[in-house]
């Protein structure tokens, strides 16, 4: 559903992601591993719109995305959440889910979607009227998933779901990841935490300075000498 | 004595409100789009040049006129956000604030020379049948007039205060004054978003006009003046509260007649500016403001 083809993003003079291919199938969990500094975050933002391309092409149900200002991306169905803090600390709970539907696909469901949020995380509903500010590291990822249900995604990225949080939590995190994928949602994700991102995922994509170097399903990941080498400690 | 501080203390709330007023529209610019906007006065001379106008030219009363001021100005500050600060919204927020300031710099300059031009340079009052209207207590002058410009301060911050917290709108507009990269990502349209931020700005800036021109008076160089309160009153306040700025607006006239009245009136502009300089630093967030996050 979603294909990108030998995208080249630069900050200026300074080329970051070099002809980077990927593709996200429907009902799937893709992964982009790697390390710090290697594209991964650059090339998320540039599927977003928020950071200009200079080639390639994102084409989401066959649609090509890049051109499209951020928010029309997001009522396509592409709905990313940024890494740490992605709701909004001077909103409560209840106002982060309640903007997360601001485009008009997602405002016609608001009801439907807000049961199902609360559903999925009680949590939530108990800090209803809370700020934002005041939630743990766990309910915070909680409130940026949720929030970005609200907005109907079919597409879902993450990006460092697992940051700063303590891994009883991650675990929780990627339960929730799945749970989503099983409802119909597809998911991307950019993690630095790689054993357990190749567990949930179905596919993967290891990105190094810029570049695309390895793929495969999870299993075969995991068998990969070089992946063991750099990113497993066997 | 006490007769002359308790008069003092009723022209100062008085004006003070006017301050706040002409604040939160410069909060609301500020606060969303991270832009300064120095020729806000401006903005503010030529409300009040629009209802003077609406009043010798149609007979309109200030009160009535009021709407459409606030209507023409709301058009001019989308065709100012569409012609030039669409393009300073472009850039990262640090450089934002420069930038805004060169711009508007550059626009406050041209309003001015274009109203002397047009309106020539001299002083305006709106005078109508009630302007010399004031009730008494105890032998305390409140004029009518005047008191309008408090009320109206007072009103505009309940109104922005509800729209902020009640409605979807409002919520998004909060969002994406914390941070524009995610509200975008929300699926806001941080364009328009900053757009309609910025006309109420100016809107709101030339209500306050209608009431300087009301109860005091408009002339094409009172721009900076006006600008420089309410970037004290901004400060004072902090960002977040609307109400709160009405009240720093209100503390800031209050002081200002106070000091005239125990220091001497040539002083009453240096008194401001100190209490300026202290509050920014021991509550460089303002009384009333929160930072991000906290």
């Amino acid at each position: 559903m979603l294909e990108v083809e030998g995208l080249e993003v630069a900050y200026g003079d300074l080329q970051v992601v070099w002809g980077v291919s990927f593709r996200v199938d429907r009902d799937s969990i893709v992964a982009i591993l790697g390390p710090n500094g290697a594209g991964k975050t650059t090339t998320l933002l540039a599927v977003m719109g928020l950071l200009p391309a200079k080639a390639g092409s994102v084409r989401f149900e066959g649609e090509e995305l890049i051109g499209l200002p951020t928010h029309q991306i997001v009522d396509r169905g592409v709905v990313m959440i940024p890494e740490e803090r992605a709701a909004f600390q001077s909103l409560t709970v209840a106002e982060n889910l309640e903007v997360g539907a601001y485009t008009p696909r997602a405002r016609a469901e608001y009801e439907e979607t807000l049961a199902e949020v609360y559903e999925i995380f009680p949590r939530l509903a108990e800090r209803r009227k809370q700020s934002a500010a005041t939630l743990s590291g766990g309910e915070r990822q909680m409130l940026a998933i949720g929030k970005a249900l609200m907005a109907r995604p079919r597409l879902l990225i993450l990006d460092e779901p697992s940051l700063g949080l303590a891994p009883i939590v991650v675990e929780d995190i990627f339960g929730v990841i799945r749970r989503i994928r099983d409802r119909g949602v597809s998911v991307l994700m950019v993690e630095q935490h790689v054993e357990m991102a190749l567990e949930v995922a179905d596919h993967a994509y290891i990105l190094e300075m810029g570049a695309i170097v390895a793929q495969g399903t999870g299993m075969e990941l995991e068998a990969d000498p070089r992946v063991q080498e750099a990113y497993l400690s066997l | 004595m006490s007769q002359l501080i308790a008069q003092s203390i009723v022209s100062g709330v008085l004006l003070g409100g006017v301050y706040g007023l002409v604040a939160l529209g410069l909060a609301l610019s500020f606060g969303v789009l991270r832009v300064l906007n120095v020729a806000h006065g401006e903005l503010l001379m030529l409300g009040g040049y629009l209802a003077f106008f609406a009043f010798r030219e149609w007979g309109l009363d200030p009160f009535v006129s009021l709407p459409l001021v606030f209507v023409v100005m709301f058009g001019f500050g989308v065709l100012l956000y569409l012609c030039l600060f669409r393009f300073v919204t472009r850039t990262e927020t640090h450089t934002r604030i420069k930038n805004s300031l060169l711009v508007s710099f550059g626009l406050a300059l041209v309003l001015q020379a274009l109203a002397v031009r047009f309106f020539t340079a001299d002083e305006r009052t709106i005078s109508t049948a009630y302007s010399s209207e004031a009730f008494t207590i105890w032998s305390i002058r409140v004029p009518m007039v005047r008191l309008a410009g408090l009320v109206v301060a007072i009103v505009a911050a309940f109104v922005l205060e509800w729209v902020l917290h009640r409605t979807r709108f409002g919520k998004a507009l909060r969002a994406t004054s914390e941070d524009w990269t995610r509200a975008a990502l929300t699926g806001i349209d941080v364009r328009r978003i900053y757009q309609i931020a910025f006309a109420v700005s100016a809107a709101l800036a030339a209500i306050a006009g209608s009431m300087v021109s009301l109860g005091y008076s408009v002339s094409p160089s009172i721009g900076l003046g006006w600008t420089l309160k309410a970037l004290i009153v901004v400060v004072l306040a902090g960002l977040g509260s609307m109400r709160g700025i009405v009240v720093a607006g209100v503390a800031l006239g209050l002081v200002e007649s106070l000091s005239s009245v125990w220091i001497g009136g040539q002083y009453r502009e240096v008194t401001a500016l100190v209490l300026f300089l202290i509050v920014l630093s021991f509550r460089p967030l303002g009384f009333f403001g929160r930072a991000a996050g906290a």
